[in-house]
């Protein structure tokens, strides 16, 4: 299996408050790697971290390339694409406008325009709201738009940052049916942070546990949940 | 009647000077949330420059451009250097920093070119005036409808109506433009589709600096010479602009601009008595404060929009 991404004692933090505690995880190729946690664990910080977007320490390779000294739009440049929390589109922009953005690493126009066909026909709903304002789309929309702007650069691995925050449970089915298609059909790798232990552990190939910034365990979806203890802690059943 | 045209067109090449810084505010304020109160002074530095490359014997339609490279490379460095180390701190410091900067540049302009008004044959200019853009001898004018319109006063306007027209091929067909749209709505977000931020943000500044420059250099032509306190009022002016037209919007600013240049002209001409050429400035002030009660987005400002 090829190894896509690889942290090595990955060490982050805001100011002197250190919240990642050398974090070694692993993606391969085509996999969906779920990180859970409860509130507060790090999950957002380790997304950070990997896309760049806050000083880190330790190691970060990326599909053969050390990326921890990397400039955000670098990593971007190099397949690694993050869906922020909550509402990270552009509000102010158009749907389509958010979808243009996605692309601005890319300089092949033409296929670029055919990405953007591909991807409404993926989400009919944005079709249909191609030149509404992304800030009036309901929070699943934006969602959906957060994660097809992300793919319009093309990435090799999409970060997600709880999707499902927010959303009605329908919704999250929906979405996690999404990126399950995209991981089948694409062959896209996901590294995706939840705190919804039920439905991402449905859809995960491997699954990491962070507590206060250290990983306390890892395995495949079916090992972790047949342990009582982990299984009492965080997954609740 | 004649009277009335006289004054639009005399409001909408001065309000045209308005809408230049009243641009320059909106594309910064845009992209950082910050106003750039040094915005007047940046354009007048750069003209000062444009009336030394005169003096060397340069023609102002070649001393332009050079004095909106000027203007660029200062509103960059200017980014680079003060502001972007302060704003990770507080917004309030970048303000009292570009309220230094405005300060600074003004002793600069002072200390680089002295206090008279430029040209000044009595400190040895060449130049008898400061270099119109546009004819402007006493007999370049044409008459419509009987009133007498200067051909510079139609000149600034078109030349106002051209800067937009650029801006707006530039903020919805280029890519530069997608990005700075992106970065002025989500930062954060900006960064993560590969967004050089920075970049961006240096570029916005350069770009805001620039565009003041024309505004200065059309100024000083309007007024035949350059002073130190040139573009105190017009700043005030362009402020009043931006709030009315709405801080966010290019299209609003210049609209703006030229609203508050006819409606000052206006209430000169035709309230002497009351508002008279010490009181225009309130005429700006009255504008904010209505517009700040009334609609605080201004004309074409967005209101946030949001769903919960």
């Amino acid at each position: 299996m090829t190894t896509l991404l690889r942290t090595t004692g990955l060490r982050a933090g805001y100011g002197p408050v250190t919240v990642l505690h050398d974090i070694d995880l692993e993606v391969n190729l085509g996999e969906i790697v779920v990180i859970l946690g409860a509130n507060g664990a790090g999950k957002t910080t380790t997304m950070r971290a990997i896309s760049g977007t806050i000083a880190r320490q330790g190691h970060v390779e990326f599909d053969g390339h050390e990326i921890a000294k990397s400039s955000p739009d670098r990593i971007v440049r190099n397949g690694l694409v993050q869906v922020p929390q909550g509402r990270g589109t552009f509000p102010e922009l158009t749907v389509e406008d958010n979808l243009k953005a996605g692309a601005i690493t890319r300089d092949d126009s033409r296929s670029v325009a055919r990405d953007m066909e591909l991807w409404y026909g993926q989400f009919p709903r944005l079709d249909e709201r191609r030149n509404q304002r992304a800030g009036s789309l309901s929070g699943g929309e934006q969602q959906m738009l957060a994660i097809a702007r992300a793919l319009m650069s093309r990435p090799k691995l999409l970060l997600c940052d709880e999707p499902s925050l927010g959303l009605a449970p329908l919704i999250t089915q929906e979405l996690f049916g999404v990126l399950e298609r995209l991981n089948k059909e694409e062959g896209l790798s996901v590294l995706l942070v939840e705190q919804n232990a039920n439905l991402a552990m449905h859809i995960a190939s491997r699954v990491y546990l962070l507590e206060t910034g250290r990983i306390v365990a890892s395995g495949s979806a079916a090992e972790l949940s047949a342990d009582d203890s982990i299984r009492k802690a965080y997954l609740g059943f | 009647m004649e009277l009335f045209l006289q004054r639009l067109f005399d409001g909408l090449s001065q309000g045209s000077v308005y809408a230049l810084i009243a641009l320059g505010l909106v594309i910064i304020y845009r992209g950082t949330g910050h106003l750039n109160f040094a915005q007047g002074e940046m354009a007048l530095f750069c003209t000062y420059v444009v009336y030394q490359l005169g003096e060397w014997g340069l023609a102002i339609g070649i001393a332009l451009p050079i004095g909106m490279l000027v203007g660029f490379a200062l509103g960059a460095v200017t980014e680079v250097t003060l502001i972007r180390p302060i704003a990770k701190k507080s917004a309030f410091a970048v303000f009292i920093v570009t309220l230094g900067l405005f300060q600074f540049l003004n002793w600069l302009a002072g200390a680089i070119w002295g206090d008279q008004p430029l040209p000044n044959s009595g400190v040895g200019s060449n130049q008898q005036s400061f270099p119109s853009l546009f004819p402007n001898e006493p007999d370049d004018f044409v008459r419509i409808f009987g009133a007498a319109i200067k051909l510079q006063s139609i000149g600034v306007f078109l030349l106002v109506l051209v800067l937009f027209g650029l801006l707006f091929l530039l903020f919805n067909f280029t890519k530069l433009g997608l990005s700075m749209n992106a970065v002025a709505s989500n930062a954060e977000s900006a960064k993560l589709v590969g967004i050089r931020t920075n970049l961006v943000l240096m570029t916005s500044w350069g770009l805001a600096a620039a565009i003041g420059a024309v505004g200065g250099v059309v100024f000083a032509g309007i007024n035949s010479n350059v002073n130190l306190g040139l573009m105190f009022g017009v700043f005030i002016y362009a402020s009043a602009a931006a709030t009315l037209g709405g801080f966010d919007s290019p299209g609003g600013a210049v609209l703006g601009g030229l609203i508050i240049g006819v409606i000052e002209n206006m209430a000169a001409g035709y309230f002497p008595k009351w508002v008279g050429q010490e009181m225009k400035v309130g005429v700006a002030l009255m504008v904010i404060l209505v517009v700040l009660l009334v609609k605080p987005s201004g004309l074409f400002g967005t209101a946030k929009v949001e769903r919960v």
